[in-house]
């Protein structure tokens, strides 16, 4: 099958929707299938060869974070030719209303288009603007995806209709094979605590995460905060007290590999997200290495722990509370043990292999509907149609 | 003065022209959205009808069940294609009969039969699967039509012409136990 998949945001910067595209086009490619990925990038960011660069990405403001996209005459153009020369089967479109690179390709293609919608906090107002513009459009989309039942909600309140949900998913033995290092372990006097993701985004909750530490470092003293992820350091030293200050390692961005294996080493891996979250891929990887994860009770955090049998969950945005649940946590190895065995075999729900099987009987699907459509009638122009509009157009 | 009149009449005129043809051209391509999606319901309908009657036969129903599914799944491949509030029916009943015929004992039995019960009742589940999806895609459809014919402008000018107004699917098609669990 020849499969065209596009992503908005731009592959120069991880995020959840670009890992999502990523893993989804190696799988496939992986199983035979021809995939072309088109992101934007800068021209001389390394890319896999799989993908292709829509053109330059800009850092703008949108959706509550910030995001690198790209638009424009020229990013246009280049996805026009994209389409034309990927002769493909269905064209997988991510996140179809950013404005970047997706929108542009909902523009561009006619033939078989899947779309699959991550954020769960459309900005209402934005969408509303831009309705009578894109709507015609998003008609143009066969079937639509849901990474979750949040972002679904999303969905059948902004757009109407449906979505099918299919969760992401993780190459759970990418994870499950990583090797501990020694010096991210905790010990019994000083034991650890991993945070992962943009440090400087309130919503990933590194300011909940800050004001509870005080409260563990009472209580635990000798702790030690490893914090990895994009972000400068000192603005987040800077909002701390002293003593916690102290207590936080910055590893800086960390590699594929070693976030596996901070994972698979600390204590307790902590996501202590204060919104915007539609899925939480990020507990499933931690799952999928073994660690003993807490996390904030957002829905999508709660559903994706079983409602907190595969990980502990504590109250969103309460410091207090999880300060509470890390000490509780960091006290008790039976427990963290336990969870860590139940999250890993929760884990293997969201695995790629059965992911991708859902994903590919949705492309079967819209393709299947699509050659019956072109045997069926005869290519009809525009202005034909017209003419004969009111007289015998019926169903054609 | 009498000029610009006549370039004013002149772009309004256009500018009506291009609504038109713009408005059937996208109803066009909605009408052939929810035509291609139905065309996919009515085989995956078929396939679910025929894996149903291939896990009838399969021999590790008792013959109680066996017959149930069997005859709800002949009555959904003789269906009338055309009456769609009876298929809605019968497309129903097949579920129903799936359902029942599929308990707790019966799937670990064929679960437990590699050779046989297992792969025929994973063709099942596959199809009701697929089921599913094409049902689900052919509601949106459905749901952009007809949004888009109730605008004011489209029905003025008739732009859907005497194409007839699609309605969405609705059976019962929600076969739990045969999900994978969440």
């Amino acid at each position: 099958m020849r499969i065209g998949i596009v992503s908005p945001y731009s592959f120069d910067v991880p995020g959840g929707v670009q890992l999502h595209v990523r893993d989804l086009a190696e799988h496939f490619i992986s199983q035979g299938h021809f995939v072309s990925v088109l992101a934007p990038a800068d021209d001389d960011t390394p890319l896999p060869d799989y993908v292709v660069s829509a053109g330059h990405a800009v850092p703008v403001r949108y959706n509550g974070s910030v995001a690198r996209l790209s638009f424009g005459p020229l990013t246009a153009a280049r996805v026009g030719r994209w389409v034309e020369s990927g002769r493909f089967d269905v064209v997988h479109i991510h996140e179809p209303v950013a404005p970047s690179v997706s929108v542009l390709a909902l523009w561009a293609v006619d033939g078989p288009i899947v779309a699959t919608f991550h954020s769960s906090n459309l900005r209402s107002r934005a969408m509303q603007a831009a309705y009578p513009l894109l709507r015609p459009s998003l008609e143009k989309i066969s079937a639509r995806i849901a990474v979750s039942e949040d972002a679904r909600r999303t969905v059948t309140t902004h757009l109407g209709g449906d979505a099918v949900v299919i969760p992401n998913g993780v190459f759970v033995e990418r994870f499950a094979s990583a090797l501990r290092r020694p010096e991210w372990e905790g010990t019994l006097e000083r034991p650890t605590i991993g945070f992962l993701g943009r440090m400087e985004e309130p919503r990933k909750g590194m300011p909940v995460l800050s004001a509870a530490l005080p409260h563990i470092l009472r209580e635990i003293p000798g702790v030690r905060v490893l914090i990895a992820g994009p972000g400068d350091p000192d603005s987040v030293r800077e909002k701390m007290a002293g003593e916690a200050a102290a207590a936080c390692e910055f590893l800086g961005p960390v590699s594929d590999d070693d976030k596996a294996r901070l994972l698979a080493s600390v204590d307790v891996y902590v996501a202590p997200n204060t919104g915007g979250e539609s899925f939480g891929i990020i507990l499933i990887e931690a799952m999928s290495a073994r660690a003993t994860v807490l996390a904030s009770d957002l829905p999508a955090f709660t559903r994706v722990l079983h409602g907190g049998d595969a990980g502990e969950l504590f109250q969103n945005e309460d410091p207090v509370d999880l300060a509470r649940a890390v000490v509780a946590l960091l006290r008790d190895p039976v427990r963290r043990e336990q969870l860590a065995v139940a999250g890993r075999e929760r884990a293997n729900a969201f695995d790629w292999s059965v992911v991708a099987e859902d994903v590919m009987a949705v492309y079967e699907t819209v393709i299947l509907g699509r050659s019956s459509v072109r045997t069926s009638s005869e290519p009809d122009s525009r202005w034909g149609r017209l003419l004969r509009t009111g007289r015998n157009s019926g169903g054609t | 003065m009498d000029l610009s009149w006549v370039v004013s009449g002149i772009a309004l005129l256009v500018l009506i022209a291009w609504y038109v043809s713009y408005g059937a051209a996208r109803l066009d391509r909605l009408h052939s959205r929810v035509e291609g999606a139905l065309s996919v319901l009515d085989a995956q309908l078929v396939r679910r009808a025929e894996a149903t009657l291939e896990l009838a036969n399969c021999g590790a129903l008792d013959a109680a069940s066996a017959l149930i599914l069997a005859s709800a799944a002949s009555d959904s491949l003789e269906a009338d294609t055309a009456d769609q509030t009876s298929r809605e029916a019968i497309e129903s009943d097949l579920t129903q009969a799936l359902e029942v015929a599929l308990g707790e004992d019966a799937l670990a039995h064929l679960r437990a039969d590699e050779a046989v019960g297992a792969p025929v009742l994973q063709r099942v589940a596959a199809a009701n699967q697929r089921v599913q999806l094409a049902r689900r895609f052919l509601n949106d459809a459905v749901t952009d039509v007809r949004r888009v014919r109730r605008k004011p402008g489209v029905r003025l000018l008739r732009l859907a012409g005497h194409a007839e107004l699609p309605q969405t699917f609705e059976f019962d098609d929600e076969l739990p136990m045969l999900g994978r669990g969440d």
